[in-house]
């Protein structure tokens, strides 16, 4: 019997809005426990929901980079439930008219594009905190009301793989249209899997699990790959699949039971009396989707028209900080977009790695990376001298003209001058003449180290190197 | 004494000087401690007399300017207990202002009080309060209902400790009592006026609504209470009106429909004969009066399609009163399920968790479809059948209630079709959100009743016009227990 696992993903995204999803609080992460808190967010009688225009502008980005479509009419249901992260005993949702319907994805699987449906994504407000001590549980309503988007799959997923390459294709969405900070780490994108395997060829499904608490892409692969091992270990024994909740326990690599699910909770949802039907305009919309940053896959079109390799531009896109601090750059030149991309990902990034820093905080000014790197371009300075006077930036960030200057760095490139020296240690060297006609290279590598020795290292040694071969050559 | 006038001749004391707020005040809160109608759940007797002091000279523009006033305990109050006369809520002091009680503040009207009200206005006959009973000061008997949920404010009104009280009305909680306590009993289109700090029983049909003693100061009232408020989405964006300098008494060619089912349900034939005679007041004053005719059916499904909806939000919006946040805690429970269960069955009274099974019950996926959507089905109807007689008509006249008194013990069986129609028509103006006002027509051996006047969406106008037109016609302007009594 061969098995296929089929398998769907919930996405919840925390968007970083100024506030809250229907408070005025500030919604930052980690600020101190229980100081970003209004009256709404702890459900104090009387407090009503306001929604987040920033929120539903971004959702709309959001549905648009996923090639949804977007309902006109904004509606919240509430889903009711108790819980003692749930400060109101409702959250509000959208259950019945989510924002966005039929969207898809689009992730490269073995050389070809594979779409990926998604049914629908949704806003909601995030929980409040709890923390657990032996003794006590204590909760941080900082938390609760964070703007959520809400991004759910169809199950059209089967490894692992492609379900890493799916979150991840959403990751970079919301995190290029600036709507996410997207760190699973830090639980602003958190993904719920849903897995079920079924007999290659048949549509019957087997029994669902779900894997929570995964906090990054390469735990959403390894997690899936491991699961997909066990059922199907357990089918294969004649072995029953529980309807369960696992989660993925990092140090030993495999899921484990959280709890088993009974029957499904019902939520008794009905639509939120506070908040009116909104109408969203079509103007509105489409300012939201214009106004929208460039997403990744825009960007990535534009890298390779500049004349980056396609490897070249996946891996800018990898760190956003990084891709905008290039996208800075190559507006000062665009015709040294090679060369920005290697002095950024080589040189800068070792620079940065080695005193455990990112590009989120480098604060030198594009401008200046781009005048040094057009020194070197017009051969003034080597690449070595460049990285010199790119280290004296970053302790004083000056003009690298002047740094240059400073250090007395700039390259003899005035041909008559080299040419009058080449001469000079030609006439000099007559052994190494005679060497050369022999056949013997090393002599013309002699005659060139010679020659930058007389111009103190000045010289531009392609040009040197050049003049040194054409007299040679003639005599 | 100078608390049993009405808002407009009190100003014009403080504006000639002839009385000060803080004397105001002072009576005020003289009254409040010598209630005998369990009225009150807090007298802010410090508070009221600290803001009193500072008012020295007479705003001339500013009608609220001074005045004393007293507010329903389930509007959130900053620094002032709010228990919404539930015990989960025994302890409760909000931080913040609700919209209303920041705009009193804002005009210089003086908060005397909390007054009592059926547990978190839940209810209509003011007996279920923490507190118990309020009674109704036109009854030194404390035989008969004074109506609620808005007992407390009502039965300031009627025994003359202030001249007007915040309320709110969700199915009749103001319209009613106003009824029982010979009291103007006032709300607006739904979205007039903010409801962000009140309580929320069930939003779709909650209004903040009040009481006065006259038809001038209920215009008042809502002319400084109207407007859009940026915490509240359902709050409209309409336009304000200047309801008070608007008023005018010339009704002519006004078209006025009474619906024939529901003045046949009354059996009371003191009111309807008072009733008939109103009506021809009406059209000695020149409007156009005309008998309509609804679906009888449609109307005894009133208060079954009230209770399903009512009881759904409810169960939903006091949810957060579940022991973590608000409510006892006796400290030693083990699960948060617990903490939930020991407050929850603790803080709440009976009736109330009845309503909450009742809510619940009929939000479950399996009954949603044949109770609380068809609630909402009902309620359509009955809204577009309303509407449609207000095509033709700027307002529709009823008898408010379907009796004069109503004793606490009683037999009546209140699924009758006429005492469900006759007593719970009311709540069609929440249905709708439509505005709705209650006025005193008449005298029964002591005891005041009222008649009903409905409006079209933010034709409050109108309303205030008409029922100031017949008040005028009328004996029971600024009525009180007392005035009427002795």
């Amino acid at each position: 019997m061969e098995l296929e696992a089929v398998i769907g993903i919930e996405i919840h995204v925390e968007m970083k809005t100024k506030t809250k999803m229907f408070s005025s609080s500030s919604n930052v992460f980690g600020a101190d426990t229980n100081t970003k808190v209004s009256p709404l967010d702890m459900a104090f009688p009387g407090t009503l929901p306001v929604v987040n225009k920033q929120a539903v502008i971004n959702a709309i980005r959001v549905c648009s980079a996923l090639h949804m479509d977007i309902d006109h009419e904004l509606w919240f249901d509430r889903k009711n439930y108790f819980y003692s992260d749930l400060p109101k005993g409702y959250q509000i949702t959208q259950q019945r008219r989510p924002i966005g319907s039929n969207g898809y994805v689009e992730i490269l699987c073995d050389n070809s594009m594979k779409k990926i449906h998604i049914e629908r994504l949704h806003m909601e407000e995030d929980t409040c905190k709890q923390i657990h001590y032996a003794d006590c549980t204590l909760l941080d309503y900082n938390r609760a009301g964070t703007p959520l988007l809400e991004i759910v799959s169809l199950p059209e997923i089967h490894n692992g793989e492609e379900a890493m390459k799916y979150v991840d294709a959403i990751r970079r969405i919301v995190v290029y249209s600036n709507v996410s900070d997207g760190k699973m780490e830090e639980g602003s994108l958190r993904c719920d899997v849903n897995i079920s395997l079924k007999e290659k060829g048949q549509d019957k499904l087997g029994t669902k699990v779900e894997i929570k608490n995964l906090n990054s892409l390469a735990n959403v692969e390894k997690a899936i790959n491991f699961e997909i091992k066990r059922q199907s270990e357990l089918i294969m024994n004649n072995l029953p699949v529980e309807q369960e909740t696992r989660r993925f326990d990092e140090t030993h690599k495999e899921t484990v039971l959280m709890r088993k699910k009974t029957d499904a909770v019902d939520y008794k949802y009905f639509t939120e009396p506070n908040i009116p039907p909104i109408k969203l305009s079509d103007e509105f919309i489409n300012d939201a989707i214009k106004s929208c940053p460039e997403l990744a896959d825009v960007k990535y079109e534009r890298y390779v028209k500049a004349g980056l390799s396609s490897q070249e531009a996946y891996q800018l896109l990898q760190d956003k900080d990084l891709s905008s601090y290039y996208d800075s750059c190559l507006q000062y030149n665009p015709k040294l977009a090679k060369q920005i991309w290697n002095f950024l990902v080589v040189d800068i990034s070792s620079y940065l790695n080695k005193r455990g820093e990112t590009f989120a905080l480098f604060t030198l000014k594009a401008e200046n990376i781009v005048k040094l790197l057009s020194i070197i371009d017009k051969g003034d300075i080597s690449y070595a001298q460049g990285r010199k006077v790119f280290e004296k930036m970053c302790e004083k960030e000056l003009d690298p003209n002047i740094i240059v200057e400073s250090l007395n760095l700039k390259q003899n490139s005035n041909t008559e001058e080299i040419k009058a020296m080449c001469l000079e240690v030609i006439a000099n060297n007559n052994q190494s003449v005679i060497d050369y006609k022999a056949g013997k290279d090393r002599a013309m590598s002699y005659l060139v180290g010679q020659v930058m020795k007389t111009s103190k290292g000045k010289a531009n040694p392609q040009i040197v190197a050049k003049l040194v071969k054409e007299i040679l050559d003639s005599k | 004494m100078y608390l049993d006038k009405t808002i407009v001749e009190l100003h014009n004391l403080l504006v000639k000087k002839e009385v000060t707020p803080y004397e105001l005040a002072q009576e005020a809160i003289e009254n409040a401690k010598n209630d005998s109608n369990n009225a009150f759940e807090t007298i802010c007797e410090q508070e009221a007399l600290d803001f009193a002091k500072t008012l020295i000279e007479p705003e001339k523009d500013n009608l609220f300017w001074g005045i004393p006033y007293v507010a329903k305990d389930n509007y959130s109050t900053k620094g002032i207990l709010t228990t919404g006369s539930s015990d989960i809520l025994k302890d409760y002091v909000p931080v913040f202002d609700a919209t209303v009680i920041k705009k009193l503040k804002e005009k210089k009207a003086v908060l005397i009080g909390k007054t009592t009200l059926d547990e978190l206005a839940m209810g209509g006959s003011g007996t279920t309060s923490h507190k118990g009973k309020t009674y109704n000061p036109y009854d030194k008997t404390h035989t008969y209902i004074i109506g609620g949920s808005s007992c407390g404010s009502a039965a300031s009104l009627a025994s003359g400790i202030v001249p007007f009280a915040l309320g709110s009305d969700t199915g009749d909680s103001v319209r009613k009592p106003a009824s029982y306590a010979g009291l103007v009993g006032f709300k607006p289109t739904w979205g007039r006026i903010s409801r962000y700090g009140l309580f929320p029983f069930a939003p779709s049909l909650d209004h903040v609504a009040y009481f006065t003693r006259s038809v001038e100061d209920a215009a008042i009232a809502l002319e400084i209470l109207q407007g859009h408020d940026e915490l509240d989405m359902t709050s409209s964006l309409k336009e304000q009106c200047n309801y008070f300098k608007d008023l005018n008494k010339d009704i002519k060619g006004m078209k006025i429909a009474y619906i024939k089912e529901i003045v046949e349900s009354v059996k009371d034939k003191v009111i309807i004969e008072q009733f008939e005679k109103t009506l021809n007041i009406l059209k000695e004053l020149g409007a156009e009066v005309n008998q309509v005719s609804m679906d009888k059916k449609l109307l005894t499904a009133i208060f079954g399609t009230y209770y399903v909806i009512s009881c759904a939000e409810a169960t939903s919006n006091n949810a957060n009163l579940d022991g973590i946040k608000f409510g006892l805690r006796e400290g030693n429970e083990k699960t948060y399920q617990e903490v939930m269960f020991k407050a929850r069955t603790k803080g709440f009274g009976e009736f109330i968790k009845r309503r909450f099974i009742i809510g619940s019950y009929s939000l479950f996926k399996e009954n949603q479809e044949e109770l609380f959507l068809r609630a909402q089905k009902a309620r359509r109807k009955i809204v577009n059948e309303i509407n449609k007689i207000l095509q033709n008509y700027d307002l529709i006249y009823l008898p408010a209630l379907g009796s004069v008194r109503n004793p606490f013990e009683s037999n009546v069986d209140k699924l009758e079709p006429n005492y469900l129609i006759a007593e719970n028509h009311l709540a069609i103006a929440n249905f709708a959100g439509l505005p709705s006002l209650t006025l005193p027509i008449g005298i029964d051996k002591d005891f005041p009743f009222g008649a009903n006047f409905l409006g079209r969406a933010f034709e409050e106008q109108k309303v205030f016009n008409v029922a100031y037109a017949l008040e005028s016609k009328l004996e029971f302007k600024n009525i009180t227990a007392k005035k009427v009594n002795g």
